[in-house]
C-alpha cells in the first residue's frame, strides 16, 4: 500500500489491551484519511447519543496520507470524538512535530476506547505499544508532563498530553502536543481526561512509500519553491505570524471587542504582531518542515507576567485579548502561556471570561459570585480566571463549563457568543456575513477551521469577496467547508493548501491537492472525486450531528449577532442576515429542511 | 484634499517619513483615486493587495474624498 499504512492501533483502556487492525483500502480511498477516516469509524462505533464522558465514547487520533510526506505543511493530525462542549462532534486539528512522529509509528489512526481504572499514558514505539501507569504525572501541567514522558521513554519521541484542565473535565480543555501546539477545540482534552489518559508518546521510523516517488518529490519541490518565493518577498505570516491580523479586522470593524459588543478596538496596535515583534518575540518557530513558519516563540523576561512559550496566534489575541478588552501585551502573553500550560483552548476560554466580564459589568454577576472583580481590560483578572478554570477553583468551576452554560445559568443567554454551544473565533460575522453562515452550519460548532471564508471576505485569497454581502455566500461556504474537509483528511495545513494547492475555479478547486494525494497514494482522484470524498466526509459528520440531536434547529447563532446591530465602524448597523443565506445553503447542499436528501446520501454512497 | 493612508504589517515599510504608526495623512489631487495615492508609495495593486476605503472593500479606481481613509494589506491566508 502507498501513502497509507492501512493499519490502526486500538487501545482498550478498560481492559488494558492493544490490538492492531487493518483498514480496508476502499474506506481509505472513500474517506481519504485524517478527519474523514475518523468520522467513518466514529459514526460506526459510537452512539451519537452517548454521554461524551462515558467509557463508550471514543477518542480518535488520525493522520492523513500527506502527513509525514514531502508535501509542504504535511505535518497535521486530527483528534475526533463526541464533544462534551457542543454535545455533538469534535474534530480538532494540530500541527507541530507529533503528527509526523505518530504517522511514523506505522499507523494511520489510534483509537482510544473505554476508561482506565487509574491514570495511564500510552507509549507507541512502532508495534511495541505499552499502557503505562501515570498516577505520578497526573496533576502536572503540560510542560512538566511533556518533559517527564520524554524522560521515561526517549528524548527523540514526541508527546501529546493533557494538562490539569483536561483532567478536571473543563469543557474547553484541549490536547497539547510538542508542549505549545494544540488540538484545542470542543473539549477533546476533557474526553481524554475522562478516560484517565494523560498522554500519548510516539516514536518510529516507518513511512509508507509514495506511489510515484519522483513525481511526488518534484511537485513538493515546485510547491515549496512557490511558498518560499512568497516568503522571501515578505510574507506577513513569516514576519508577524497570524498576530498581524488584528489591524486587518479592526480596519473592517469586525475585531471582537468586549465580548462582541463592538468590532472596533482602540488598543489593537498595542497587542498585534508588530508590537509583538518589537517587544517579546524571540523567533519564528515552524511546524515540522513547514516553509511558512507562522509560529512565534516569545518570552516575557521578567515581572509578574514573566513566561516563555509559543503564541499568541490571532485567535488568542481576539479572545483572551480584545474580547476581554486587554491592551496589555505582556498580560495577554501570560494568559496565553497559562492556557497552554493548563491545556486550555484559548478561544473558548477567552470568550467565556469575556461573557463573565460583561455580566459582571452589567450587574448580573456580583463579587460574591465571581470571587473577584471581573472588569474588561484587567489582565490580572483574565489570568486569574484562566488559572481557576484549569483547576476548577472557585468561580472557575462555573466558567469551566463554557459561556453557553454560563449564560443559561444566569438567565442571560445573549451574553454567550456561541454556535452549537461553542465560542466564536475572531471575526464578528455581522461584518463578515459568510462567516456567520459558516459558524451557524459548522459541524463542530463555531469555528474558523471548518471552512474559513474569511480567506475571501477578509484576506482576498484566493479571490476577494465582499464581506458585507450575502450574495453567493451559501455556495461559497459549502464549497469551503468541503475544501477544508479535504485538507483535514489529507493531512496538510490550510494556510498552504487554500493558496497553493487549490485554484480559484469553482470557488476553490483542488487540482494540485488531488495531485499530491495521487502521487502519494496512487488513488487516482480527479479533483471532482476528491471533492466528492470531502462532501461524503462532511455529510457523514452532519448525519452524526442529526443523530446526536444537534440538527437544523441548532443551525443558528447567539441572539446578539442576529438582533443587535454593530454600533460603530464600517459594518455599523449590520446584523447577520442568516435568514437569507441558510435556505440557500440547504438548497445548494440538497439538504431539504437541513436534512440531507436520500438521493444526496445515495450519490455519496452513504 | 487630505486623505489618510493605513498600510498594514509588511506594507508598513512603504510608508513615507512622518507616519504615525501604520498611518499617514497625505495631500491628494481632487478627483484622485485610491490607486493614484498608493501607486507612488509602491503598494502593489491588483490581486496581491486588499484595499479598503473607509473600511469597505474597494477597487483601485475608486475616487477619494476629503478625509477618506484608505487601508491596504497584502492578500494572504490569515488567522
Amino acid at each position: 500500500m502507498h501513502g497509507w499504512h492501512g493499519r490502526l492501533l486500538r487501545v482498550d483502556l478498560t481492559n488494558q489491551k492493544v490490538s492492531i487492525e487493518s483498514i480496508a483500502p476502499k474506506v481509505l480511498k472513500d474517506y481519504i484519511g485524517g478527519r474523514g477516516l475518523a468520522i467513518r469509524y466514529l459514526y460506526d462505533e459510537v452512539d451519537p447519543q452517548v454521554n461524551p464522558f462515558a467509557p463508550e465514547n471514543k477518542l480518535i487520533f488520525t493522520t492523513g496520507p500527506l502527513t509525514a510526506t514531502t508535501a509542504p505543511t504535511g505535518n497535521r493530525y486530527m483528534v475526533v470524538s463526541k464533544s462534551p462542549l457542543t454535545g455533538a462532534l469534535a474534530h480538532s486539528n494540530s500541527g507541530g512535530d507529533f503528527p509526523t512522529w505518530m504517522k511514523r509509528t506505522g499507523f494511520d489512526m489510534y483509537i482510544f476506547e473505554g476508561k482506565a481504572a487509574s491514570p495511564v499514558y500510552v507509549w507507541v514505539n512502532e508495534d511495541q505499544v505499552e499502557i503505562r501507569p501515570a498516577a505520578h504525572i497526573w496533576g502536572k501541567e503540560v510542560p512538566e508532563t511533556t518533559a517527564l514522558l520524554l524522560a521515561e521513554t526517549t528524548p527523540e519521541a514526541k508527546v501529546a498530553c493533557i494538562g490539569p484542565a483536561g483532567e478536571n473535565l473543563a469543557l474547553m480543555a484541549g490536547i497539547m502536543n510538542d508542549k505549545d501546539r494544540a488540538a484545542a477545540r470542543s473539549g477533546v482534552g476533557a474526553v481524554m481526561g475522562s478516560k484517565n489518559l494523560k498522554g500519548v508518546v510516539a516514536m518510529g521510523k516507518k513511512n509508507p512509500a509514495f506511489y510515484d516517488d519522483a513525481g511526488m518529490r518534484a511537485l513538493s519541490v515546485e510547491l515549496s519553491k512557490e511558498v518560499g518565493a512568497d516568503v522571501k518577498k515578505g510574507s506577513n505570516l513569516r514576519i508577524y505570524g497570524t498576530a498581524y491580523v488584528p489591524q486587518v479586522t479592526n480596519a473592517l470593524g469586525i475585531l471582537p471587542t468586549r465580548n462582541f459588543q463592538t468590532g472596533v478596538f482602540e488598543g489593537a496596535d498595542k497587542i498585534d504582531g508588530v508590537a509583538l515583534k518589537n517587544s517579546y518575540l524571540i523567533t519564528h518557530k515552524p511546524c515540522y518542515r513547514c516553509p511558512i513558519s507562522c509560529g512565534r516563540l516569545t518570552e516575557v523576561p521578567g515581572g509578574k507576567y514573566a513566561g516563555k512559550g509559543e503564541g499568541p496566534e490571532y485567535e488568542t489575541i481576539a479572545s483572551l485579548g480584545t474580547a476581554c478588552g486587554l491592551d496589555n501585551l505582556a498580560g495577554l502573553l501570560k494568559a496565553n502561556y497559562r492556557c497552554n500550560e493548563l491545556g486550555l483552548d484559548t478561544i473558548s476560554t477567552g470568550l467565556t471570561i469575556s461573557a463573565a466580564m460583561e455580566m459582571y459589568e452589567k450587574g448580573i454577576l456580583t463579587d460574591e459570585q465571581t470571587g473577584m472583580p471581573l472588569r474588561f481590560g484587567d489582565a490580572d483578572a483574565v489570568i486569574e480566571m484562566v488559572n481557576r478554570i484549569g483547576y476548577r477553583q472557585g468561580f472557575g468551576d462555573v466558567l469551566a463549563e463554557g459561556s453557553y452554560r454560563l449564560g443559561e445559568r444566569y438567565d442571560h443567554p445573549e451574553m454567550s457568543i456561541t454556535a452549537r454551544k461553542q465560542e466564536f473565533p475572531g471575526y464578528d460575522p455581522r461584518g463578515s456575513q459568510g462567516m456567520g453562515l459558516l459558524y451557524a452550519t459548522s459541524n463542530k460548532g463555531a469555528s474558523h477551521m471548518e471552512g474559513d471564508v474569511a480567506y475571501e471576505e477578509v484576506f482576498g485569497v484566493p479571490v476577494k469577496a465582499d464581506p458585507l454581502s450575502t450574495v453567493g455566500k451559501a455556495e461559497l461556504v459549502a464549497r469551503f467547508q468541503d475544501a477544508f474537509a479535504l485538507i483535514d483528511s489529507g493531512g496538510v495545513c490550510v494556510f498552504f493548501a487554500i493558496r497553493y494547492a487549490f485554484t480559484k475555479e469553482m470557488m476553490v478547486w483542488p487540482d494540485r491537492l488531488s495531485q499530491l494525494l495521487n502521487l502519494t497514494t496512487g488513488a487516482n482522484y480527479t479533483p471532482d472525486e476528491a471533492l466528492q470524498a470531502a462532501e461524503r466526509v462532511y455529510t457523514l459528520e452532519r448525519m452524526f450531528l442529526l443523530k446526536a440531536g444537534s440538527g437544523p434547529e441548532q443551525d443558528t447563532l447567539s441572539p446578539r449577532l442576529l438582533n443587535e446591530p454593530l454600533p460603530e465602524g464600517p459594518a455599523k448597523g449590520r446584523v447577520v442576515d442568516l435568514h437569507k443565506m441558510l435556505p440557500e445553503y440547504y438548497a445548494f447542499r440538497n439538504w431539504p429542511g437541513g436534512i440531507p436528501a436520500p438521493e444526496k446520501l445515495a450519490s455519496l454512497g452513504l | 484634499m487630505r486623505v489618510r493612508v493605513k498600510l498594514i504589517a509588511n506594507y508598513m515599510k512603504l510608508l513615507p517619513p512622518g507616519a504615525q504608526g501604520n498611518t499617514i495623512e497625505l495631500d491628494a489631487q481632487p478627483g484622485a483615486t485610491i490607486g493614484d495615492v498608493l501607486e507612488p508609495l509602491g503598494v502593489p495593486l491588483g490581486e496581491a493587495t486588499v484595499l479598503l476605503l473607509n473600511g469597505l472593500q474597494a477597487e483601485a479606481y475608486a475616487p477619494l474624498s476629503q478625509g477618506d481613509m484608505v487601508t491596504a494589506f497584502s492578500a494572504i491566508a490569515g488567522g
